[in-house]
């Protein structure tokens, strides 16, 4: 037997534990990897495992109200796809629909109630503390008659829950219920106020139009319902050339509709209206218009001749009289506006002015034209959306003390307005904030306790879009998967707090559902004898199963045009904030359509998406004209420093050859200073430098009127994008045909060639 | 010169036997892990025989096993199924308790996964049920099993314990049946 010392046995005895270890873990890493199955404790009547179950809803990540159907295995949430049963998406869904997903499985959702503590971070409380703490301010207010020092704000929603916030304040004795997104198009909706006398937005046929000028709307990516607008557009490119829709696309930016469009023409920002009503002088002029007032009309156009109109706008006059000529000669046509173009300080007269267009062709009330929609069917709501001024007059009630408490519901004002609204110091004077977001946002993040609602795919709710599509239709939104956290419906919460305040006598239901289930009672009794010969459960089964309700009764369809309109048309020249001397570029800033308003900007998938146009993606750019870039002698991801009179930005040049030499654009929806670990410190928000200049009617912002400068700082930076050059190099890539009889317009000092330019 | 090799063994012994033990050392971890903790047959959270339901009873497959008619997945009954009939059904023995004691504490059973194919592999129970082959074809004699364990279909039709499914054993059984576009890489991958 050798010797073996302690020392030695103490150094064996190790070894050989540490190697009787490793045989055995040697052993379990041959093994498959141990998987479990769990099963259910009791097993849901709607659950297979292994089998998909459908659910129709509503798409809520954007007030288009789109219809969805989404897959669900074993409970959870897996595909959104568009319910092919609703007249708005008809079974398709843009990429932020589609995306939603990542908003009911985002790790940064705020999971439970919180309140901020003596430190000024936020500790989780119950719900019962939470709805107490709030519940009793709010009675307490009621009780002495101060109801009218509560605030609710909202993002814009539509169907009974606006209902049930309108009650909710009814009962507080406040008028402060204010509906607020940033991109609500307020100047249209007062155009159509004057123009038809309508305080809706009409549908727009673009599946039956066979040309479609469009006024800076990029109705293809954001404007209004971009699934069911781009569903008719290519339903109008069917067929072949001289059968199919032409597209003709006005702005100062080349968006998506403007690459999808036929032609491209930038009209100086600001001046689309006054190229709308040069169109409208020609056709009068041509005696392409014979109603009984075309005298009025002369007359109030008289200044707007071609050549005039070609001076103020910069497109040739021979553009104005052909787009004007093959506005009358193709039928039906339709004229559209929206986007930048209502944006200005003249928003309103311009959109009046492209429905003078549409007035003077005969496209009103028409298939392929402009088609009114009917009262919805849904709850009488006031439609409109608070404005940029309303805001101003909320955040300067605060700053005066007159608001107690302020609920706040989705909308993110502290990143969609500009600083020169001084939300946030508003917020800070206002001693009760209560936000119902899901998300850790800007504005969330400066309440004081966090009532965190389900998301739209968790809760109950329901939706009569607007604008509709020419006849009524509605869709209830119901929970496709048990909520994940402990979070509650936004409805829920109301009610909820309306008991708290003694309202139940006057708002007596338990839940959501309930409630909605009492609403659609009016729908179901419109219904026709069959429908009522079946009973209401059976109803609102088949409505719920078909996720979307509808009756075809179409709106108003005789239309005369009230004569005073027609003395008071003409747009004037747009204002901008800032001296062209000091501030040469005007900002464009246009709305993301991977982010929408920066809603999108905390779903990864977006943000990893590449913008359509640029492919650029996680961060912001600024685009600039070729010519413009080589005359600062920049180049792509050069950082250059763009200032307004309100504030500045740092962002890289992305050169864009379809931008006008003195226009600049930055996408909104990045630049976010909360809002989660995906949207958290990454790229700029373009709103942050923005002028308070007002369109004067509606007192909302014009948001494309703040001029800038541009200094190179010297640094620069990669840009991620998955395209390589924009250039051909002789690949051949392009191929490009002879048109089909357009006339090519002839270059003016605002085309801008997309080749190279040597200059 | 008198040169001998003692000193040096003398030195190396030390290093030698540390080789040796750990040697001895890796072959008994690897051993204990393949005797006590099988892979192919692991120890469930309860010992639940299916000889005793399966075999002594005779309780149909489809009878707990209720999706394998129509999903792709055979399911796994849930804790309400067992405690439909243990509410009754010998109710003192002690794996019925715990079975009891997951209900009461409206807990589910985490049943360790046997059967198994790699996710690439689209299998789907209910073509195979609906085509009349019997669970034990590819299961192998289940009701014979106090623990259930890993066993496929050899090529020549008996049951192999022990070994798992792989595709040249689908595909034997698919040519020998004539299966309607059966040998298709699609049918499964995809």
């Amino acid at each position: 037997m050798p010797n073996i010392d302690r020392r030695e046995f103490l150094k064996l005895v190790g070894a050989g534990g540490v190697s009787v270890g490793a045989g055995f873990m040697l052993r379990e890493s041959t093994k498959h990897p141990r998987e479990y199955l769990i099963p259910h404790v009791v097993a849901p009547e709607d659950i297979s495992s292994g089998l998909s179950t459908w659910y129709n809803s509503v798409c809520s990540m954007c007030p288009a109200g789109c219809g969805i159907s989404v897959r669900t295995r074993e409970g959870r949430a897996k595909k959104i796809e568009g319910n092919l049963s609703h007249p708005v998406s008809q079974g398709r869904l843009c990429a932020l629909g589609q995306a939603g997903l990542q908003a009911l499985y985002n790790p940064d959702r705020l999971t439970a109630p919180m309140r901020r503590n003596g430190e000024g971070t936020f500790e989780e409380i119950t719900w019962e503390q939470g709805l107490k703490q709030v519940g009793d301010r709010l009675d307490l207010l009621r009780a002495a008659g101060r109801g009218n020092r509560v605030a609710l704000l909202t993002t814009g929603v539509r169907g009974h829950l606006a209902q049930l916030f309108e009650s909710f304040m009814r009962q507080l004795g406040s008028p402060r219920l204010l509906h607020y997104d940033y991109d609500h198009p307020h100047t249209l909706y007062a155009a159509n106020q004057q123009f038809f006398g309508e305080d809706r937005l009409p549908y727009y046929d673009l599946q039956n139009t066979r040309l479609l000028l469009s006024f800076g709307a990029d109705y293809l990516s954001n404007w209004i319902s971009p699934v069911h607008h781009s569903l008719g557009f290519g339903e109008s490119r069917q067929g072949p050339a001289d059968v199919r829709g032409r597209f003709v696309q006005i702005e100062p930016r080349m968006s998506i509709s403007g690459a999808a469009a036929d032609e491209w023409i930038p009209a100086r920002p600001g001046t689309e209206g006054i190229l709308a009503l040069g169109l409208a002088h020609h056709i009068i002029a041509e005696g392409n218009y014979s109603g009984a007032d075309r005298d009025a009309w002369m007359a109030a156009l008289a200044d707007y001749t071609a050549d005039a109109v070609a001076e103020q706008t910069g497109v040739p006059a021979t553009t104005i009289t052909r787009l004007a000529d093959s506005f009358v000669d193709t039928a039906p046509s339709l004229a559209i506006g929206g986007g930048s173009a209502g944006n200005h300080s003249n928003g309103v007269d311009t959109l009046v002015a492209v429905n003078a267009l549409n007035y003077l062709v005969g496209n009103i009330g028409q298939e392929g034209g402009l088609v009114f929609n009917p009262e919805p069917a849904g709850p009488a709501l006031q439609q409109h959306q608070a404005s940029y001024s309303t805001m101003l007059e909320l955040a300067e009630a605060a700053h005066h003390g007159e608001i107690d408490v302020l609920i706040i519901n989705g909308t993110n004002p502290v990143f969609t307005l500009p600083p020169t609204a001084e939300f946030e110091s508003a917020l800070a004077q206002i001693p009760l904030v209560v936000s119902l977001s899901s998300f850790l946002d800007e504005t969330t993040a400066l309440a004081d306790v966090i009532l965190p609602s389900h998301t739209y795919l968790e809760s109950w709710g329901d939706d009569f879009p607007e604008p509709g599509v020419g006849f009524s239709v509605g869709a209830v939104s119901q929970p496709v998967v048990s909520p994940l956290y402990n979070t509650r419906g936004t409805g829920d919460i109301i009610l909820d707090l309306a008991r708290r305040m003694g309202s139940s006598s006057v708002m007596p239901w338990q839940s959501m559902e309930e409630f909605l289930k009492y609403g659609w009672q009016r729908i179901y009794q419109r219904g026709d004898s069959q429908t009522l010969a079946q009973g209401f459960d059976a109803f609102w089964t088949s409505v719920l199963k078909a996720g979307a309700w509808g009756e075809t009764k179409s709106g108003n369809t005789a239309f005369s045009l009230n004569p005073d309109v027609i003395a008071g048309i003409g747009v004037a020249p747009p204002e901008f904030s800032g001296s062209e001397d000091d501030y040469p570029f005007i900002l464009h800033p246009y709305l993301s359509p991977n982010f929408h308003d920066g809603r999108g900007a905390n779903l990864p998938w977006m943000q990893e998406l590449p913008d359509p146009m640029t492919s650029i993606m996680y961060g912001s750019w600024v685009e600039m004209n070729p010519l413009t870039a080589q005359q600062m002698e920049l180049s792509e991801g050069d950082l250059v420093d763009i200032q307004s009179p309100h504030g500045q930005l740092r962002v890289p040049v992305f050169i864009y050859p379809a931008i006008m030499p003195n226009v600049i654009a930055i996408p909104i929806g990045q630049g976010h200073g909360e809002y989660g670990r995906y949207a958290k410190d990454r790229g700029v928000n373009p709103i942050q430098i923005l002028s308070p200049q007002l369109e004067p009617v509606t007192g909302s912002l014009a948001s494309s009127a703040t001029r800038v400068n541009v200094s190179a700082t010297g640094k620069r930076v990669k840009l991620v994008k998955t395209g390589g050059t924009s250039r051909d190099l002789g690949r051949n890539i392009i191929q490009t045909t002879g048109g089909s009889g357009v006339e090519v317009s002839s270059v003016s000092s605002n085309s801008i060639p997309i080749t190279e330019v040597t200059s | 010169m008198n040169v001998s090799i003692v000193p040096a063994l003398k030195v190396l012994r030390p290093a030698a036997m540390l080789v040796i033990v750990v040697l001895v050392g890796l072959v008994l971890g690897y051993w204990a892990n393949a005797t006590f903790v099988p892979g192919d047959s692991p120890e469930q959270p309860i010992a639940f025989s299916h000889k005793i339901h399966a075999g002594d009873n005779e309780i149909p497959c489809l009878y707990c096993h209720t999706q394998a008619r129509r999903s792709p997945s055979a399911g796994v009954p849930a804790v309400s199924k067992c405690v439909g009939c243990h509410l009754e059904v010998a109710t003192e023995k002690p794996q019925i308790r715990l079975l009891m004691g997951y209900w009461e504490n409206r807990e589910p059973i985490p049943w360790i996964k046997v059967h198994d194919v790699p996710d690439f592999v689209h299998f789907t129970h209910k073509r195979h049920v609906l085509a009349n082959i019997e669970c034990q074809t590819c299961h192998g004699p289940v009701e014979t099993m106090d623990r259930i364990r890993v066993t496929s279909r050899a090529v020549d039709g008996s049951a192999q314990a022990g070994q798992p499914w792989k595709m040249g054993l689908c595909l034997s059984c698919h040519r020998e049946n004539e299966v309607e576009n059966g040998t298709d890489c699609w049918t499964c991958h995809k």
